[in-house]
């Protein structure tokens, strides 16, 4: 840890080693269908985690859990970028995150990788508000907006479902 | 608080997955900090979560890597270039440059000081020395000039070995005078030259034994019969003390 703090490229590398695919994986699931952006997310996630090493806090959780949570942002923040949602609407693809997400039973049928394979073993009310909210990036806030449920529904749900996915871990 | 049931509440999941909010975020925290437990427990999750992920990971392209190590370089070499490198570098150097500049700027500034001060002793030697070439090339002219007539001044018997010439251009007035061999004398003393005109002395101007061998100009006179040398008190005396003359030399003009 203090090799990588410390900027040392072998740590670095061996810590790309043993991360990019899980991460990859994770860019993958939310990132779907386009794994030249996928490829060009993971770049960025690692030159990020290159640049705020030195920002992360080993008392509040493990690197995986830091780089996991980069990756995770980045991806949304992509996800939300002006250049991908237009890119999205030259494909015409209808299925907008907002129509997808206001039916839970027409979730997009994809290759399920990683913890969206986790999602299936939820049920259809809590995995459409885990998927909007982890993989979309939703605020509870939003997705209680959106899916026009109480913040506390929302919030309960989301809590049941994650106790649930981690039980499936175990 | 109820830890266990905290625990039990779902937040860990939410806060490792980056789902909870600002202020259940800081709340976790702060109880992470007062119940192990709960850290432990988190821990737990975390790892599970880690091994799921690493199990599930899908291998990226590999120029991934190239261009993440090709931008980390590049990084390192932009803030190691910027912050220090050349900027660091060429800011040694301008300062070495300055210190240079300012010790040179004074050294030269003293030097020249130095050199135009010489200059100026070297031209006021040059001014001195030309006066004093004009100063005998006139005399040296006067002196070989036909009107003037060399008066051979001979030691009286007080002084026999004492000799001097003096040079009278009687046309122009100018009277020189040339010490071959005069004894010097004690600083209160001097040589008086004089013109003896109708037999009374006129003071032509004192000098000293040491102006051997230079054309001193003295005062000059119309008229003399002859040139007499007397020593007296520094600075001369209005009438010759003639019991210390040391030297006359007649004019062979007209008497």
């Amino acid at each position: 840890m203090l090799a990588l703090k410390e900027r040392n490229n072998q740590a670095f590398g061996f810590l790309y080693d043993h991360y990019a695919g899980a991460l990859y994986s994770i860019i993958k699931q939310i990132i779907i269908d386009n794994n030249e952006l996928a490829s060009d997310v993971l770049q960025e996630v690692f030159i990020n985690i290159w640049r705020k090493i030195e920002t992360y806090d080993p008392s509040k959780g493990r690197l995986f859990t830091w780089m996991l949570n980069i990756a995770r942002n980045a991806s949304i923040d992509t996800l939300r970028s002006k250049s991908y949602q237009n890119s999205q609407k030259n494909q015409e693809l209808p299925d907008n995150v907002y129509k997808e997400a206001a039916n839970p039973f027409t979730l997009p049928n994809v290759d399920n990788i990683g913890l969206k394979k986790v999602l299936e073993t939820l049920r259809p009310e809590q995995r459409v508000l885990v998927e909007m909210a982890y993989f979309k990036g939703f605020t509870h806030e939003e997705i209680a907006e959106i899916m026009a449920i109480p913040l506390g529904t929302v919030k309960t749900r989301i809590r049941n479902a994650l106790l649930l996915l981690r039980q499936f871990l175990k | 608080m109820n830890i266990k049931e905290y625990i039990e509440s779902g937040i860990i999941e939410s806060y490792v997955m980056g789902l909870a909010s600002e202020p259940e975020r800081a709340e976790f925290e702060r109880l992470c900090a007062q119940y192990p437990e709960l850290v432990a427990a988190r821990r737990k999750f975390e790892e599970k979560l880690e091994a799921y992920a690493s199990e599930n990971a899908v291998p990226p392209p590999p120029e991934v890597k190239v261009k993440v190590f090709k931008a980390i370089i590049n990084m390192e070499h932009s803030t190691t270039s910027r912050s220090s490198g050349p900027l660091k570098f060429l800011a040694a150097a301008a300062i070495v440059l300055l210190v240079a500049m300012g010790y040179l700027y004074f050294q030269t500034r003293q030097e020249n000081r130095d050199l135009s001060s010489a200059n100026d002793r070297l031209r006021d030697k040059v001014t001195e020395t030309d006066s004093i070439l004009k100063q005998i090339i006139g005399e040296q002219k006067a002196i070989s000039d036909s009107n003037t007539l060399v008066v051979n001044m001979v030691g009286t018997k007080s002084a026999p070995k004492s000799s001097a010439n003096v040079y009278w251009d009687s046309a122009s007035s100018k009277v020189y005078l040339v010490v071959r061999n005069m004894p010097e004398l004690p600083s209160d003393q001097q040589y008086q030259l004089w013109a003896l005109i109708d037999g009374k002395p006129t003071d032509l101007g004192v000098f000293d034994g040491r102006d051997q061998k230079v054309i001193l100009q003295m005062k000059g006179t119309k008229k003399a019969q002859a040139f007499a040398i007397t020593i007296e008190k520094k600075g001369g005396s209005p009438s010759p003390t003639l019991e210390k003359m040391q030297s006359l030399g007649k004019t062979m003009v007209t008497q």
